[in-house]
């Protein structure tokens, strides 16, 4: 009796300001609270309000046979907690149906784990706390920032004590197996993987609204015809995406919303599926393999690796640079400069500083409200070149 | 081919862009190239341009071998006349030969003319008639009507372009380096533009360095879009071995003609920005130009003196230098239609703060671009790049691979086309 497995990824970062070199040393707000505020509303209302709707429907029309799952970042819940708690109520909403399960990450949806397992450690039960206190859940399923995986993070989230992770399901690590069924990390039974069904849940987000696509356009029964189809071959079809493909990403305009509508009872047609939470998932069925992941994986652009955070020397500098910065800064034992230093740690800065695609143009533009990547590096040093300033002077008045 | 002399001693980019078209155009079309002459020792007699003593007459030869002329490949004639693009120049033109002007062209053109054009008092108010002769010349020596194409470069050969369609009937393109709207303003509508604006409309296609000054032609000359196009230069590859200075200081190179097209006056307000928030850096300033001397007064003034440089005119072979050591390549041009030492900053591994108001700007996306006024924003990048050292390697690298794609084949490829269409047409 196969399941549907559906998990929505919920981030925002805290955007930088323009931060010259004649602000170093003079300006101590980062933030830029105006955008910050601006695409919060901006998503909020073409996305979040809209999308959690649509899914609080379905789960009351589908009388709790309807579930999801969601990660939603410590910086996105922050900005909802300070520009938009209508928007945090609405996912309280949807937490109070039963029907929704809140996953593990990172609060500052961080690359922690690969720079400083304290601070990854510190960052995971801090955002533990903040879905305990908005949501009333104890998470029990872990994501890493952006599914970057490997056997390393699996292993080290099963010592934490989560019964299962989430990562992209590689074709170089199944060959011929298929992504629909439970696995685990060598050396770890104690954890188990589920695995992204790529194809089927970039459909989805990618490709949904592609007139070139041979499949376009692409109804709820066409989709669950496809979801039908592994019958006998899977017991969890994961679909994994980010939230807003659902009206940011594939826009109103699209049917995205009609296709959402739709979905829970073109798939419920054929008796023998339902949809399961990842936890649910876990307890349901069996390990059918080991899943073996030696270099990190993720689930961005093509490559599926880390070169859209680590791809050039821009990025790795100042991601080395921040993360040298960890001992100084904890010491100050000042929790405002703490926080401005991890917020610091976001994936996004990086992911602007890409220069893979950028001459092109392409997805990563779309997110940048940089020019280009050499100024999302400027102004990130800068910022880190004020803050090594501010350090400095916590230490010399102690 | 109506062109101009090299080295450049004069001529700056135009001389080098000129040469090389002509180089690689050489392999694949027949050229006869007319192109004015001075001799070296003429040029330096009676000149009196700031650092430009500095430069020996041993120095020139050298970099005449560099552009040696029967190396292009092409059909050369000379017409004994000095003349150059820019106003600056034009005004300290030294004498001819006219023994040599006798001997080349005993039969052809009226030597009581030269005579009184090159002994009169004030140079620079002669050079209307100074085209006029070489237009006159030049037609002459194209009497014979034996080619497909006539190509001009730039203003002072574009009457003797006209001319030269007129008697013979065939084609002309004219090969757009640089406007007077670019050298004196946008509104400008004095008798060079009216010279250029004539030629445009006369001209069966016009090309541009640049997609930027192919806007401009477009704007300010109410030219039709579709006949104007646009071939970026190229640059040939030359050796390049970077030398690390064992200066404290870092170096930020500034390369031009002092005068207001290449910005100067926001060089100096850069760079008092920048030692605000970065004091170990001299800025080295290699050219010289009308505004040289205002420049010069104006960063004493303003008690810059001790962190600028004021190198002159530079021979190629000390440029090179110069930019072998250099950490910044700075070009905060008001107005560049190509900008080709921004290119050879590139081969040096230079990272560039360049103008946005630039052809460069267009073919190298590698460069950290601003406005020309955007004073603020040059300095943020110019600290960025002296302080964050990942910089200087990424932007260097990337640039240098953009430049793959611009060689004077390239540009001949085009150039070939458009005159294909024009002779179709």
């Amino acid at each position: 009796m196969p399941s549907v497995c559906l998990y929505f990824q919920v981030h925002q970062p805290f955007r930088l300001k323009p931060y010259d070199c004649f602000k170093i040393g003079y300006d101590r707000l980062y933030e830029d609270v105006d955008r910050n505020r601006e695409i919060l509303d901006r998503v909020s209302a073409k996305c979040y309000l809209p999308a959690n709707e649509t899914l609080l429907h379905l789960i009351q029309e589908q009388q709790g046979e309807f579930k999801i799952a969601y990660s939603i970042s410590g910086t996105a819940i922050e900005q909802m907690e300070k520009y938009r708690p209508d928007v945090l109520k609405s996912f309280q909403e949807l937490a109070k149906t039963g029907c929704v399960e809140f996953l593990s990450e990172t609060y500052y949806h961080s690359l922690s784990f690969l720079y400083s397992k304290e601070e990854f450690i510190r960052q995971v039960v801090k955002h533990k706390e903040k879905i305990k206190e908005h949501f009333g859940q104890s998470p029990q399923v872990f994501r890493n920032t952006e599914l970057i995986y490997n056997n390393e993070v699996a292993s080290f989230a099963g010592d934490m004590g989560y019964t299962a992770i989430l990562c992209e399901g590689l074709d170089s690590v199944l060959g011929y197996r298929s992504p629909n069924f439970v696995y685990h990390p060598p050396h770890n039974s104690a954890i188990r993987c589920l695995l992204k069904n790529y194809k089927l849940s970039d459909d989805i987000a990618f490709r949904f609204s592609n007139k070139d696509w041979s499949e376009w356009p692409l109804t709820a029964s066409k989709f669950a015809h496809w979801v039908h189809r592994t019958a006998g071959n899977g017991e969890t079809i994961n679909l994994f995406m980010d939230y807003e493909t659902f009206g940011e990403h594939q826009w109103p305009e699209t049917g995205i919303f009609e296709f959402l509508k739709h979905l829970p009872r073109e798939i419920r047609k054929h008796p023998d599926f339902n949809f399961l939470t990842p936890s649910e998932v876990v307890g349901k069925y069996d390990v059918k393999g080991e899943y073996d992941v030696h270099h990190l994986s993720s689930w961005a652009d093509i490559d599926r690796d880390l070169s859209a955070w680590l791809g050039n020397s821009l990025q790795h500098d100042a991601m080395q640079r921040i993360y040298s910065l960890e001992n100084q800064i904890k010491a100050t034992g000042d929790e405002e400069i703490i926080n401005e230093w991890a917020r610091l740690l976001t994936s996004d800065h990086f992911y602007y500083m890409c220069t893979k695609y950028w001459s092109d143009g392409d997805v990563h533009k779309y997110f940048s409200h940089y020019d280009s990547p050499y100024d999302a590096y400027i102004n990130y040093m800068n910022v880190v070149t004020d803050l090594e300033s501010v350090v400095e002077e916590a230490v010399i008045s102690q | 081919m109506l062109g101009w002399e090299f080295p450049p001693l004069f001529s700056g980019g135009l001389g080098i862009a000129t040469y090389g078209m002509v180089k690689a155009m050489s392999k694949r079309a027949k050229i006869r190239l007319v192109i004015p002459n001075s001799v070296p020792s003429n040029d330096l007699e009676d000149v009196s341009i700031q650092g430009l003593n500095k430069i020996t007459l041993e120095e020139i030869n050298l970099e005449r071998l560099a552009y040696s002329l029967p190396a292009l490949g092409a059909d050369v004639s000379r017409i004994p006349i000095t003349l150059s693009p820019y106003h600056f120049a034009n005004q300290k033109i030294s004498k001819s030969t006219i023994n040599e002007f006798e001997l080349l062209q005993a039969n052809k053109g009226e030597v009581s003319d030269v005579h009184s054009i090159f002994q009169g008092e004030d140079a620079y108010a002669n050079i209307l008639q100074k085209i006029h002769l070489y237009t006159h010349l030049a037609a002459q020596l194209a009497a014979d009507g034996d080619f497909d194409i006539i190509h001009a470069h730039d203003w002072v050969t574009y009457p003797g372009g006209v001319k030269i369609k007129a008697q013979s009937g065939k084609p002309l393109v004219l090969h757009v380096h640089a406007l007077e709207t670019d050298r004196s303003g946008e509104a400008c509508r004095n008798g060079i533009y009216q010279l250029e604006k004539e030629a445009m409309d006369v001209a069966d296609k016009i090309i541009t360095v640049s997609e930027y000054t192919r806007q401009q032609v477009v704007q300010h000359y109410h030219i039709d879009p579709a006949k104007v196009g646009v071939v970026h230069n190229g640059i040939d590859p030359a050796p390049t071995i970077r030398k690390e200075h064992k200066l404290k200081d870092k170096l930020v190179v500034f390369l031009g003609r002092l005068t207001h097209q290449k910005g100067p006056e926001f060089l100096i307000e850069t760079a008092e920005k920048v030692l605000r928030v970065y004091p170990r850096v001299k800025f080295i300033v290699a050219g010289t130009g009308d505004l040289f001397v205002h420049t010069l007064e104006t960063s004493a003034y303003k008690n810059l003196g001790g962190k600028f440089i004021f190198a002159g005119f530079l021979s190629k072979a000390k440029v090179n230098e110069l930019l072998s050591m250099a950490d910044v390549y700075f070009m905060p041009s008001v107005s560049e239609p190509f900008g080709l030492s921004a290119l050879e900053a590139v081969q040096f591994r230079v990272p560039g703060v360049i103008s946005k108001q630039s052809g460069a700007a267009e073919v190298i996306k590698h460069t950290l671009q601003a406005d020309f006024w955007d004073t603020d924003k040059y300095a943020n990048y110019i600290h960025a790049l002296l302080k964050y050292s990942a910089l200087k390697t990424v932007l260097a690298d990337n640039a240098q691979c953009e430049l793959r794609g611009l060689t004077w084949e390239h540009a001949t490829d085009k150039v070939l086309r458009i005159y294909d269409d024009v002779i179709n047409n």
